[in-house]
């Protein structure tokens, strides 16, 4: 017991007579955890932010029938029904297509039938000059890609007459919509009077999703929806999730590298300071050996203190990084990022092997030859 | 020696070289010279830290500042973002992929142009075009009809400067995927797309006799493609195969175009038609898309030329905020790097008590002290920054080629910032233990404890 | 009885340097020894060697009967801290350690810590009320005081001392040569490096080196009282 407490007092005594140099080396593996930790988190959420954002690029989830002839094939009724009842959070958004061959007067032109709240979930480019249009109208109203109004001569406000087969139909123009894409040469309604207008009511040609998520927890919906849907191509955007793979894992191994520089150089600061201990030491290490202690006690010493060292830097480091982490989410993201628990056991395990490994210098000191330090430089 | 000559350059004690002072001066010297003989690992230690420090903060630099440019390359992967289109062309008329005007209606354009597309201005940006000119072909005579898409995949372009430029739809839309390989240029083979091949029973090897109007083409299947678009529901071929079968010889009807561009910002988005001369050559040498467009208009005559946003929009944002992080994740390596550096400056600095407590014993001020510490920190510094600028390249190259698998551009200018930063770490690591050395009592020091 | 320390044709060479050359000489339990010669004639790597803090290149060294010249570090370091009293010129004591805890540092290098007794040592030699001073607030006699206790507390076999009071003024220096006689006179064994003359007149026999080899070894003139 006495010897514990011995150990203990020796240890004690030992920190303190080193404050300064150990002050260094504390310094510098916080900053590395701090600054390891901070990116940690950043990073775990930054892919979850950033997916979000490739979201924003519209749809990544196609249904749509298995192609039987060139006539466009229609899904059965119901469709939207059997996505929803999957209940899942992930699907962010579905729009159901319906397209139909129109004539404004002499003119072809296609109709595209939608649900508008979802498409304007999915499809955050389209700009519309004018109005959008919500559920809630009760007009029969349109939107007009940006190529068809300059054909058809259409402003908002304009009225346009659609006929297809025996039915017709009279729209007014909402909004006339940008998109530079395929939508620009197309009018746009909601499903259902595109439905009536062809005749077809409970069908659509395809339907869009926006599936939130990692690429995994995607593929899994997918997977869900096709057996939830019997009959039905479910096909990934592939446009959208290769581009999306490779950004983010370019963005994992930038922040994997860089955390691994930065504890490169939190070891460098360590080795430094305990380098320098190791000289201040070197003296008192002789004199032990001298005396009669063996090296196992005098590198354990050596061991427990470089731990703490790194114990405590790494706790230290972890909240400086919280903090850190809340600033950067909230400059690049403008949302507060919230850390994740897993961090804090990663960035003290990592403090806690650089301390050691910095500590090298101490180690080699129990090869100290106590003849040649005692006899005095 | 250095340490002498050094010493007497800076002049320390001149102006008092009196008989007596002259002995104080030399054993002054002598003695100091001494004592920084002694342990010359110690310096090449701070050197080695400073060096390794100042890679890491070259390296981290050179990745940032490339980032924003392998980024943009990456996003490329996205296909293309710009369309172009006859000016006066009437309305596509598509259904379940099947373009249903009239092939005679409508505008052409000449694809004999299309390699003045790569004079323009920002001509090193445009990573690659596709036109495309959509057929309606039968397959049996009298059958039904299918959509023949013609188009280039890797397509030689005559440029005007008399070189060639390579291209077609590997740079558009990289991420079809091709069971097979790809037709080759000029040759009578065709892909089928999957779901018309798995209709009429097509696979690789099988001949299709497509015919529209008076032309006919045997085309081998050379690959099945899947694209997940109206292309799964086409054969595609060669755009001179199309052209003869359309009747059009020379022309396309539209373009695809992959540019690399820079996100757009408010300054981008005004008109050109209002902006100052000033402003408008900072718009014009900016590779914005809407510049690109102008760009492009200017060279080929009738075309209508617009943003695909989805991808444009798309990419800008999501580079912008990527950039963002970046940057954040570069400061907090340099940040990292400097707290690094500093530790062991001042680690190294704090164990010359006993020399300053020497210096002062002789009646060296303070500032002399300093002054001869500050200027060895620096030399030491500089002997570091440029190691350190060394090794931060190789670094950077290697970090560059495991990260995006190609090498970052170099950028010369920082290697007086490296320099700089280096200095300027080195010299605040080692101010604060010289402040709190040189108000000890040299006594304590001198004795040896 | 058997010679407490036996050294026999003792070599130790750095290289082409012969620090000692064929040394031999016996010591019996209870005698004072000076180990004297001018520098560089092999002193200190002497005492060095019997302390355990060196290995010989050749030769034979037995301390109690323990042959040490190829014990292993594991070994040796036990002998070190159950056979031996080392005291040193520049005393090396731990500056962060109280000198109580100077003491209590070679017990715990031996068996069990025990500072009751660690504290009788210090008064023994007159520093009962320094117990708690750190080295920096004692003097140079003090410290080596303490020294001399820390190299008691174990009951060594061999008490060794390197030029004990050559950082000592006069004044301090009588009183740790009084000390040291004192301990003779108790029955310890001493071995003393010096280069004074008044130093080595007090030992009970003075072995002379000069270049690494035993010059003579002598019976001091002098009567002691």
């Amino acid at each position: 017991m006495a010897t514990r407490s011995m150990f203990l007092r020796i240890l004690w005594k030992l920190l303190g007579a080193s404050r300064g140099r150990l002050a260094v080396a504390l310094v510098a593996l916080t900053s590395g955890a701090a600054v390891s930790s901070a990116l940690l988190n950043v990073n775990l959420d930054a892919e979850r932010k950033l997916t979000q954002e490739f979201r924003t690029l519209g749809a990544n989830v196609v249904v749509a029938p298995p192609s039987t002839g060139s006539d466009a094939a229609l899904t059965g009724a119901g469709v939207m029904d059997s996505i929803a009842g999957l209940q899942s959070p992930r699907i962010v958004a579905a729009a159901p297509y319906l397209y139909v061959a129109a004539n404004s007067g002499t003119q072809p032109v296609i109709l595209a039938g939608t649900w508008f709240d979802q498409v304007a979930k999915m499809n955050s480019w389209w700009k519309v000059d004018g109005n959008w249009i919500t559920s809630q109208d009760s007009h029969l109203q349109c939107i007009v890609g940006r190529d068809a109004a300059r054909q058809l001569n259409l402003l908002p406000g304009s009225s346009i007459e659609l006929r297809s087969g025996e039915h017709t139909v009279s729209l007014m123009v909402a909004g006339i919509v940008t998109t530079g894409g395929a939508e620009d040469s197309q009018i746009f309604t909601d499903l259902d009077i595109a439905q009536n207008l062809a005749g077809l009511s409970g069908r659509v040609t395809l339907v869009q999703l926006s599936v939130s998520g990692t690429p995994p927890e995607i593929e899994d919906v997918t997977k869900r929806l096709a057996g939830a849907l019997p009959g039905l191509d479910v096909r990934p955007v592939r446009q959208i999730a290769a581009a999306e793979g490779i950004i983010l894992g370019r963005i994992r191994g930038l922040i994997f590298w860089t955390i691994m520089l930065i504890l490169a150089l939190s070891m460098l600061g360590v080795l430094a300071s305990m380098a320098a201990l190791a000289m201040d030491r070197s003296r008192d290490v002789g004199l032990m050996k001298a005396m009669g202690g063996s090296v196992q006690r005098i590198m354990r010493l050596f061991l427990v203190e470089a731990g703490a060292l790194g114990a405590l830097g790494g706790t230290i480091g972890f909240l400086v990084g919280v903090v850190l982490a809340r600033w950067m989410g909230g400059r690049v993201f403008g949302v507060a990022i919230s850390p994740r628990p897993v961090v804090f056991p990663v960035t003290i395990i990592l403090t806690v092997a650089v301390a050691l490994v910095g500590a090298l210098p101490l180690r080699l000191l129990g090869r100290v030859r106590p003849a040649e330090i005692l006899r005095g430089e | 020696m250095r340490k002498i000559r050094l010493l007497s350059r800076r002049g320390f004690l001149r102006g008092r070289a009196t008989g007596s002072n002259q002995g104080h001066q030399t054993m002054f010297f002598r003695i100091v010279s001494d004592s920084f003989a002694r342990k010359p690992r110690r310096k090449a230690l701070t050197a080695a830290a400073l060096a390794l420090g100042m890679a890491v903060a070259t390296a981290t630099l050179e990745v940032a500042l490339d980032v924003g440019d392998r980024l943009a390359h990456e996003f490329r992967s996205l296909g293309a973002n710009l369309l172009v289109t006859p000016a006066s062309d009437t309305l596509p008329l598509e259904i379940g992929g099947i373009d249903y005007r009239p092939v005679d209606s409508g505008a052409y354009l000449p694809s004999g142009e299309l390699g003045k597309l790569k004079t323009i201005f920002w001509r090193n940006n445009i990573v690659g075009f596709a036109p495309f000119l959509d057929v309606p072909v039968a397959i049996a005579p009298g059958g039904p009809t299918e959509q023949l898409i013609g188009t280039w995949y890797s397509h030689a372009v005559a440029v005007p400067d008399g070189s060639k430029f390579v291209t077609g739809v590997s740079a558009t839309d990289p991420w079809w995927h091709v069971d097979g390989r790809w037709f080759s240029d000029g040759a009578e083979e065709a892909l089928a797309g999957s779901s018309l091949a798995q209709r009429l029973n097509l696979h690789v090897g099988s001949s299709v006799k497509v015919n529209a109007g008076a032309h006919a083409h045997a085309l081998t299947i050379t690959g099945i493609v899947s694209t997940g678009g109206r292309e799964d529901n086409a054969i595609l071929a060669p755009l001179e195969i199309a052209q003869d079968l359309a009747g059009h010889p020379g022309q396309y009807r539209r373009l695809l175009v992959s540019a690399l561009t820079k996100p757009a910002d408010a300054f981008s988005e005004r008109d050109p038609r209002t902006m100052t001369p000033a402003d408008y050559d900072r718009w014009y040498c900016s590779p914005y898309i809407s510049s690109i467009s102008l760009q492009m208009q200017q060279q080929l005559p009738g075309v209508e030329v617009r943003a695909i946003r989805q991808v444009a929009e798309g990419e800008g944002r999501i580079l912008t905020r990527v950039g963002g992080l970046m940057w954040l994740v570069t400061i907090a390596a340099l940040f990292a790097a400097a707290l690094a550096v500093g530790a062991t400056s001042a680690t190294t600095v704090l164990e010359r008590r006993a020399e300053i407590g020497l210096m002062k014993a002789l009646g060296a001020s303070y500032r002399a002290v300093s002054a001869f510490f500050i200027a060895e920190q620096l030399l030491l510094a500089l002997a570091g920054g440029v190691l350190g600028y060394a090794l931060g390249v190789v670094l950077a190259r290697a970090l560059g080629i495991e990260i995006f698998g190609v090498a970052p551009a170099l950028r010369w200018i920082l290697f007086p910032i490296v320099l700089l930063l280096a200095g300027m770490v080195a010299l605040a690591g080692s101010l604060v233990p010289l402040g709190r050395a040189s108000r000890v009592d040299p006594a304590p020091v001198l004795r040896g404890e | 009885m058997a010679p407490l320390v036996q050294v026999e044709h003792l070599e130790k060479r750095f290289g082409e340097v012969r620090a000692l050359d064929r040394v031999s000489f016996d010591v019996d339990s209870g005698e004072w020894i000076a180990i004297m010669g001018p520098s560089g004639s092999g002193k200190t790597t002497l005492i060095n060697i019997l302390g355990g803090l060196e290995h010989p290149t050749a030769g034979r060294v037995a301390v109690d009967g323990m042959e040490i010249a190829n014990l292993g570090e594991r070994e040796l370091t036990r002998y070190r801290s159950d056979k031996i009293g080392f005291v040193f010129q520049q005393f090396h004591l731990v500056p962060y350690l109280s000198a109580v805890e100077n003491v209590m540092l070679a017990q715990y290098f031996h068996s069990i810590t025990d500072e009751e007794e660690a504290a009788e040592s210090l008064r023994r030699v007159g520093l009962g009320d320094r117990l708690d001073h750190v080295p920096a607030q004692l003097s140079g006699g003090e410290q080596q005081r303490v020294a001399i206790a820390r190299a008691l507390i174990n009951h060594p076999k061999l008490i060794l001392a390197d030029e004990p009071t050559g950082n000592l003024d006069e004044a301090n220096e009588v009183v740790i040569l009084n000390l040291l006689r004192d301990l003779h006179d108790s029955g310890h064994t001493i071995l003393v490096v010096t280069h004074s003359q008044v130093i080595g007149n007090m030992a009970d026999r003075r072995v002379e080196l000069e270049h690494g080899r035993l010059a003579r070894i002598s019976t001091p003139s002098v009567a002691k009282e």
